[in-house]
């Protein structure tokens, strides 16, 4: 306690204290000199003896000083000063090293930022990490819909979840009485989902359990952005009545407005009302949503509701007694799928700041060798091994602190162009920002980068040579052989870095190119897409349905430059109508659990030859197969190979929806048509099945409009004939459908092009990282060359020299990148397409584009090498 | 031979002259502390003075190295066990003399009853380890 009063009353008087001190040393000096001429030496002579042997006056202040400061902060402060000082002094190479870094701190930062915020920053609901979402597993189909009976028995009997809640995501109601008819999209709710998810109204209430007994008057609560888009703000909304679908709801509240809502683009919540089931096979399209306990892991909650269902299937056996529960939580299955392709992202734009950090570790061994002298003179007056460490630490701190705040800058930018040119699709994009996670990232990835690259020059300097440092005309410390191996090595790791980037961005652009002119089984030029969901309020029956659908195809058909009309359930890459088990009845029926899966889609006279599908055997389907005629299916090439060696077999055998176990019409096979993707050009091929329109009529249907030119420009007189048949069915879309295609390439492209950025500033990187080492070796071993020159070497044999050095450097990066690249290809199996991830081509132009990137590297250096001037060389010498 | 003998001459010669220093005591942590209250406890001296007495006064068995002696006075300060003031020595020069203040006197009495203790202790051990 007295010391730190000491220190701190004597602070103002530090200056006059260090005066005092050399003062003192002085006299000191002088009273030993007095000792010394006393003793008989001459006058100069015991001067100096006296000096030499009172030892180093600096450091002997330093170190009485320190006794009177904050030792721990005093350094500290004047090696920033000294780091500063450094830095102003040699602007350029400091410029180099921040922009090297600020690059490779923004990527990542940029990078960091979406995997931060679309995969570990929690959901925004309260303890939105524990929530599950809640189906059923039946032996391959997953996650299908829960029944009523099943999810009360759930949520009365089980021990793991504290709250449960069931919604049925999407409920399409026609909205009349305001304007001109609406399909607007609402989802029903038991009550306790609002608490779940934590929403609050900003009018009027919740819906409450009140709302879901039978006989309660109906009520809406709407979204926020409904009530403002559809209802202008009206502020007298609560109460009022709204009509969907020709019944009258009242408005019991507005939610407050979400920015990231559980259920995005509803316009209104309706109570979940209990269904008056007949038993547990009566699926809907109902999904459960628990908040699990504190403490209780996934695979406990999936075992606790098991056990439900197995007491279940003895006490109320039925078809589906085979079922289990399947729990999901719910950031798994809102960001799972797009996990692989982050982490990729994350490790190329990883080894990007690798990349930086080996450039500027050799930059500033390079400046290390230049400071070697002063370094020599600053240990010769006193500074300490460590102290001389710790000082070029902080001065490569200083230098990552500076090269730090640029890449947040830079990392600021990125995210904006990210955020509006990211797929659409990307979950949870708009959340991305710079925010404290993120920051800190950047801080770490800042501290990271100034340590690592320090470490070189920091042991250059710790094993700097005092005398030999000090001669003049030395090469001083950053040459030996030990320092021009390391950065050798750098050279290296960033052509092995370089490589495997190439090959990964190569094999991206490689799917990119194939999945974008693949032949997708159909011909997508030309074609607009028109998708209609009819009013089930009126259009109930199938007659109805088809009728009308009859009357636009034939009202189409009547506008010039229109060749062809049909309508489809899920036209490629737009739209799925669902899966279902099958089995085809003449083969043995599978165990319940093998039951296979298939998607189902269902198709108008003429699809296939309007969308030019080819078919590859039997007929399409005709005016013939209407509801009453013989059930019948054209199904796809891949369905048709799992069973019949040839498409042709296929006809004419049966095919029984719902396989063995469950209810489904029996179908026979009438045709085979050619494979095409329904989840976008680059989906792999699933078998599928097609009702026949006419046999299974469905409100919802995408009418395929086949046009002579460029379909855009019909858009209108199409809008006008739905309009002209009947106004109160909505337009969902009208577009042409290559812009459907295009988008689901979104994602791919983004992918490749943040990729092959990548890849091109690995590029940049090492290709300044090449130039840099070989410069600095050529141009250490000036002497060499003009000796080699002198005794007759002709210029082709130097450039040879050099050129054999660099191809060495570059040879040893290639064989580590190329076995680098072929091993971490495996990451990328999810997101190549029609390539395999082990191409060798793809690597031998990598490997090629690699070694051009350092031939024009290497030759400048080697240009130079030639140029050296033998005369001046040799006479400095 | 003769060669040999001035060789070996030669070596013998400059192992008396040069400064061994390896062969010295080092201070053992704190002590050179109590060491410069005790030769200030006769008299005030300047800082040249309290490490020509310590080396005398250990037969030349302690080295006073500068640069823990200053830091050593620095701290003493700090505690106020010592005070400072600048003087003129009897051969004319100032120099910034150093005496011990009540303080110090009585930390002094209270560390050499500990070096004792310390001393005896060690002794007894190492006494019965031979």
């Amino acid at each position: 306690m007295r010391e730190w009063w000491s220190k701190l009353r004597r602070a103002p008087w530090r200056r006059t204290l260090d005066e005092e001190l050399a003062e003192e040393m002085r006299a000191h000096a002088d009273l030993m000199a007095d000792d010394n001429l006393a003793r008989g030496l001459p006058a100069e002579e015991a001067r100096v003896a006296a000096r030499r042997s009172f030892g180093n006056m600096t450091a002997v202040q330093e170190r009485a000083r320190e006794a009177w400061g904050f030792p721990r902060f005093e350094p500290l402060l004047q090696d920033l000063r000294y780091g500063l000082r450094a830095v102003r002094q040699a602007p350029g190479f400091a410029l180099v090293i921040i922009l090297t870094l600020g690059l490779g701190i923004g990527v990542n930062t940029a990078i960091f930022s979406v995997v931060y915020s679309v995969l570990l920053r929690p959901l925004p609901y309260p303890s939105g990490e524990r929530l599950m979402m809640l189906g059923e597993d039946a032996g391959k189909a997953t996650g299908i819909s829960v029944t009523w009976i099943n999810y009360q028995h759930w949520r009365a009997e089980n021990h793991t979840f504290e709250d449960m809640a069931a919604l049925i995501a999407g409920a399409d109601l026609t909205m009349t009485g305001r304007g001109e008819a609406v399909l607007t999209h609402g989802a029903l709710v038991t009550s306790n989902y609002f608490h779940l998810i934590g929403a609050q109204p900003i009018e009027g209430r919740l819906l409450t359990a009140d709302d879901e007994r039978p006989g309660a008057p109906p009520a809406v609560l709407l979204t926020y952005d409904f009530w403002v888009k559809r209802l202008g703000s009206d502020p007298r909304a609560v109460g009022s009545s709204l009509a969907l679908n020709g019944k009258a709801y009242t408005v019991a509240g507005v939610l407050r407005p979400e920015s990231s809502p559980f259920l995005s683009g509803r316009d209104y919540y309706l109570p979940l009302r209990p269904t008056e089931a007949l038993n547990r096979s009566a699926h809907g399209s109902m999904h459960g949503l628990g908040l699990l306990k504190k403490g209780v892991t996934a695979a406990q909650a999936r075992a606790d509701l098991d056990r439900i269902m197995k007491r279940l299937a003895l006490s109320d056996p039925g078809p589906e007694s085979d079922h289990r529960a399947s729990a999901e939580f719910l950031i798994e299955r809102i960001t799972g799928h797009i996990r692989p392709t982050l982490l990729v992202l994350m490790g190329a734009v990883g080894m990007v700041l690798l990349l930086a950090c080996a450039n500027v570790a050799s930059l500033l061994l390079v400046r290390g060798a230049s400071r070697s002298r002063e370094m020599a003179i600053r240990s010769a007056i006193g500074a300490g091994r460590m102290r001389l460490a710790r000082q070029l630490f902080t001065e490569n701190l200083i230098l990552a602190a500076i090269g730090g705040v640029c890449g947040i800058a830079l990392a600021a930018w990125c995210l904006r162009v990210l955020v509006l040119t990211g797929p659409k699709e990307l979950p949870r994009l708009a959340e991305v920002r710079l925010d404290l996670p993120v920051l800190l990232f950047a801080a770490g990835a800042a501290v990271f980068v100034g340590l690592l690259a320090g470490l070189a020059p920091v042991f250059a300097a710790a094993r700097a040579d005092l005398s030999a440092s000090l001669k003049e005309g030395s090469q001083g410390a950053g040459t030996g052989p030990r320092s021009q191996t390391f950065r050798n090595s750098l050279v290296a790791a960033e052509v092995a870095i370089t490589l495997v980037l190439s090959f990964a961005s190569g094999l991206l652009i490689r799917s990119l190119i194939t999945a974008q002119t693949a032949y997708p089984g159909f011909d997508s030029s030309g074609l607009l897409a028109l998708e209609l969901q009819l009013p089930s309020a009126r259009y109930k029956s199938g007659a109805g349905i088809l009728g009308y659908y009859g009357q636009l195809q034939r009202d189409l058909q009547g506008i010039p430059g229109v060749e062809g009309v049909a309508a489809v359930c899920g036209p490629p890459s737009m739209g799925y109508c669902g899966d279902y088990w099958y089995s085809i009845l003449d083969r043995p029926a599978p165990s319940r659990e093998n039951v296979p899966v298939t998607r189902l889609n269902i198709a108008d006279i003429g699809y296939f030859r309007v969308m030019h599908m080819r078919l590859l055997a039997g007929r399409e389907f005709s005016g013939d197969d209407r509801a009453g005629a013989l059930p019948v299916t054209v199904i796809n090439e891949e369905l048709a190979r799992k069973w019949w060696p040839s498409p042709r077999q296929a006809i004419g055998h049966l095919l029984k929806m719902g396989g063995p176990y469950a209810e489904g019409p029996t179908l026979q096979i009438v045709g085979v048509v050619g494979n095409f993707s329904l989840n976008g050009l680059d989906g792999e091929h699933d078998p599928e099945f097609y009702f026949a329109f006419q046999q299974r009529a469905s409100q919802a249907m995408v009418v395929m409009v086949r046009t002579a030119g460029d379909p855009a420009a019909l858009i209108p007189a199409v809008r006008r004939h739905v309009a002209m048949l009947d106004a109160n069915v909505p337009i969902q879309s009208l577009r042409p459908f290559e812009s459907w295609l295009s988008a689901s390439l979104e994602r791919r492209r983004f992918t490749t092009l943040l990729l092959a950025v990548f890849a091109g500033l690995a590029m940049v990187l090492a290709v300044v990282g090449i130039y840099g080492v070989l410069n600095y070796w050529i141009s250490v071993r000036h002497r060499e060359i003009a000796i080699r020159m002198a005794i007759g070497a002709p210029r082709a044999a130097i450039l040879g020299w050099g050129a054999a050095h660099a191809l060495r450097l570059v040879a040893a990066g290639m064989v580590v990148g190329a076995l680098a690249g072929w091993g971490a290809s495996r990451w990328l199996k999810n997101l190549v397409f029609g390539v395999s991830e082990h191409n060798p081509l793809i690597m031998f132009a990598a490997a090629a584009t690699v070694l051009g990137m350092a031939a024009i590297a290497a030759g400048f250096p080697l240009w130079r090498a030639t140029r050296v001037d033998v005369v001046r060389n040799l006479h400095d010498a | 031979m003769l060669l040999d003998a001035g060789f070996r001459l030669c070596k013998i010669d400059s192992m008396s002259t040069v400064d061994e220093p390896l062969e010295r005591l080092e201070f053992l942590q704190g002590t050179l502390e109590i060491l410069i209250l005790r030769s200030l406890r006769a008299a005030p001296n300047h800082a040249y003075g309290v490490s020509q007495l310590l080396e005398q006064q250990s037969d030349n068995q302690f080295v006073v190295d500068n640069g823990s002696l200053y830091p050593a006075l620095q701290r003493l300060l700090q505690r106020e066990w010592i005070a400072a003031q600048w003087k003129t020595s009897p051969n004319g020069r100032r120099a910034r003399y150093y005496r011990l203040t009540p303080l110090g006197r009585k930390q002094l009495a209270h560390a050499t009853s500990r070096w004792y203790r310390f001393v005896e202790a060690m002794g007894r051990i190492l006494a019965e380890e031979a």
